[in-house]
């Protein structure tokens, strides 16, 4: 059964590219356009595999991908980060929200630095997919 | 030893009181008579005369006269015989110093004597003392001297300029650091110029309702003025100055100047680093922005390449739409970039404000509610076809919107109805107000002054920080102004005051 790839995503194109790639790759794409419409999908769809974007309005991926985290139903959901911020950047990010009394989380899966190729977007996803 | 001259034409009287007086410790010398007193009071000099009222030939009063007149500090004790009282009386407006009555007593003698004496003492001291404070004046004269020497180097070695004048403002005191900024020579201004016809004209009435010691005038707060050298050229200085009175009246003024010029030019060249930093800055942040952009295209080909691969028209569709998409944010990024780097003249014409607005909403409100954001407008009736540049309204407007519907985007406030609010309201003296409010994320005071001042962006990767600095441009092209309110967490409210004509009856005025 074809998979479920949940993108988060607040650029319309990127949301566009994303869509087209997985479904070339045969996966299904959901789509969400911010942190808050991401959880709620996560949710109603429970996607196999999430693509995370940081920089969005309303909730960032920072924090979503935290709170997905320290969820334990969802924790083992895979999680792709595309974004444009630096990785060294965003790992500090989830240091810091430790240092506020919440528990540490692991690493994501795989970290994509913005503009990412299809084929290596391809690439990860069937790497982690199997 | 004290010298005695007796003058007396008696012998007996002259062989007594010698002997009495010689016996007291006084060197006696004696005279017969007037003639011969005088001759040996001018030989021998002593201080204290004893003479004789009347006598043949020179008598007493004469002696008096002559002695005095060659010794005025001499002591002249006149012996006088019963009624003699009408030429004691003149001997005493002659300045006589005592009387004897003859005959005359030891006892007498020797108080007239000791009084003599004592006054010659006081005299003595007093012209001591006189010679003292003649020293002492001297010595404090030669340390006011010294001090107003030194107060005169001081004066003249200031680096500032310090220019003193007496009540009528003709000057007086013209130092070095005055010839440099001023230009003018010493020798022509010195009591040659007054101060009216060498401050600046912000200044001359102030210096001259004060000179004139007319109230409320306080010249002592430095303040910045520009002073006109004798080329014609301005100088920036830093001034204070101050009315001088001498006991309650007007006896002159002071000004002191320190030039700015030094200081104006680091400063500017301070600006000019701060552009270039910022033009530094700049590139960097269009570099990523133009990358975006490209990424956009890139990811457009692709999408169009699989929806042909697969017929696929609807991907088509969206294909193409992000290419368009993304060649649309090249043309704005050239058309600010343009905007912001040339000198555009406005070009207005006959046009409604309202009009345009109403397009510029109309433009963004799709994105608007994409983000659930109202965009409300609450334009003047008042306001019909006026005579501007519809061009620059219609950027800066649209900026404005832009920004106002990103602040409400980025606001992470959970639950608020987010609205843009677009007014216009006609004002005073042929002045359009354009307002645009936000109720977003509003921005701090840090933020709130970077945001004309050099290219910045709080929008990330998705803002060039051109905008706002365009429509700042663009608004002062066209005469206008651009204010902002923001409170953090509560919104943000820029205000463009623009300057509008009269309709124009022919089409084509420019």
């Amino acid at each position: 059964m074809a998979k479920k790839v949940l993108n988060v995503e607040d650029d319309p194109d990127i949301r566009t590219f994303v869509t087209t790639v997985l479904e070339e790759n045969g996966f299904i794409p959901i789509m969400a356009k911010d942190g808050e419409e991401g959880t709620k999908k996560v949710r109603e769809e429970k996607p196999d595999l999430i693509i995370l974007d940081i920089l969005m309005p309303k909730e960032s991926g920072i924090k979503m991908y935290h709170e997905l985290k320290r969820n334990p139903s969802l924790k083992d959901i895979p999680v792709v980060m595309l974004s444009g911020v630096a990785k060294r950047t965003f790992l500090r990010s989830q240091v810091a929200l430790t240092e506020f009394g919440d528990e540490t989380v692991p690493e994501p899966e795989a970290y994509l630095e913005k503009p990412v190729e299809a084929e290596d977007l391809a690439e990860i996803l069937k790497k982690i997919l199997g | 030893m004290s010298k005695l001259l007796i003058i007396d034409d008696e012998e007996g009287i002259r062989k007594v009181l010698s002997l009495s007086l010689a016996s007291d410790g006084y060197e006696v010398i004696t005279a017969s008579g007037g003639e011969e007193g005088i001759d040996k009071f001018k030989n021998e000099s002593p201080p204290v005369v004893l003479t004789d009222i009347k006598m043949p030939g020179i008598d007493g009063i004469e002696v008096l006269k002559q002695v005095k007149e060659s010794n005025p500090d001499a002591e002249v004790i006149m012996i006088t015989g019963h009624g003699d009282m009408d030429l004691a009386i003149e001997a005493l407006k002659l300045d006589a110093s005592d009387f004897l009555n003859k005959p005359i007593k030891d006892e007498a003698l020797s108080v007239a004597l000791k009084r003599a004496e004592q006054r010659i003492a006081i005299r003595e001291k007093l012209k001591a003392y006189t010679d003292d404070l003649e020293n002492m004046v001297s010595i404090a004269t030669e340390e006011v001297k010294r001090r107003s020497e030194f107060q005169n180097k001081l004066i003249t070695s200031s680096n500032d300029a310090i220019i003193a004048t007496d009540e009528k403002g003709a000057v007086v005191i013209y130092n070095q650091g005055a010839e440099k900024i001023f230009g003018y020579p010493r020798s022509e201004i010195i009591r040659k110029m007054n101060i009216y016809q060498l401050y600046p004209p912000a200044i001359v009435s102030e210096f001259r309702a004060g000179l004139e010691k007319r109230d409320g005038v306080d010249l002592s707060n430095w303040r910045e003025v520009s002073v006109v050298t004798k080329k014609g050229e301005d100088v920036p200085t830093r001034f204070s100055g101050s009315i001088l009175y001498g006991d309650d009246e007007v006896v002159g003024s002071v000004g002191f100047f320190q030039d700015l010029r030094e200081i104006k030019r680091l400063q500017e060249e301070l600006i000019k680093s701060e552009r270039l930093a910022a033009t530094g800055q700049t590139v960097a942040g269009l570099a990523h922005y133009i990358k975006n952009i490209l990424n956009g295209l890139k990811g457009g080909t692709y999408v169009l390449n699989v929806a042909l691969d697969r017929k696929n028209t609807d991907k088509i569709k969206s294909g193409w739409a992000m290419l368009e998409r993304n060649v649309e944010r090249i043309s704005d990024l050239v058309l600010d970039l343009l905007a912001y780097s040339k000198d555009r003249r406005p070009e207005p014409e006959n046009c409604f404000p309202n009009e345009i607005i109403q397009e510029v909403c109309t433009l963004m409100e799709a994105k608007a509610g994409e983000h659930d954001i109202e965009v409300k407008r609450n334009l003047d009736p008042l306001l019909a076809e006026v005579f501007l540049d519809p061009k620059a309204l219609h950027r800066s407007l649209l900026n404005l919107v832009s920004n106002a519907i990103d602040a409400c985007i980025f606001d992470s406030t959970a639950k608020k109805k987010w609205q843009v609010t677009v007014s216009t309201v006609i004002e005073k003296n042929n002045i359009i107000r354009f307002q645009v409010a936000d109720n977003g994320t509003g921005m701090d005071t840090k933020t709130k002054e970077k945001l004309f001042s050099s290219l910045f962006s709080t929008k990330g990767e998705r803002g060039t920080g051109l905008g706002l600095l365009v429509t700042e441009k663009i608004v002062k092209e066209n005469g206008g102004e651009i204010t902002v309110e923001s409170e953090l967490g509560k919104g943000t409210t820029f205000t463009i005051y623009l300057p509008y004509q009269e309709v124009q009856k022919s089409a084509n005025v420019r």
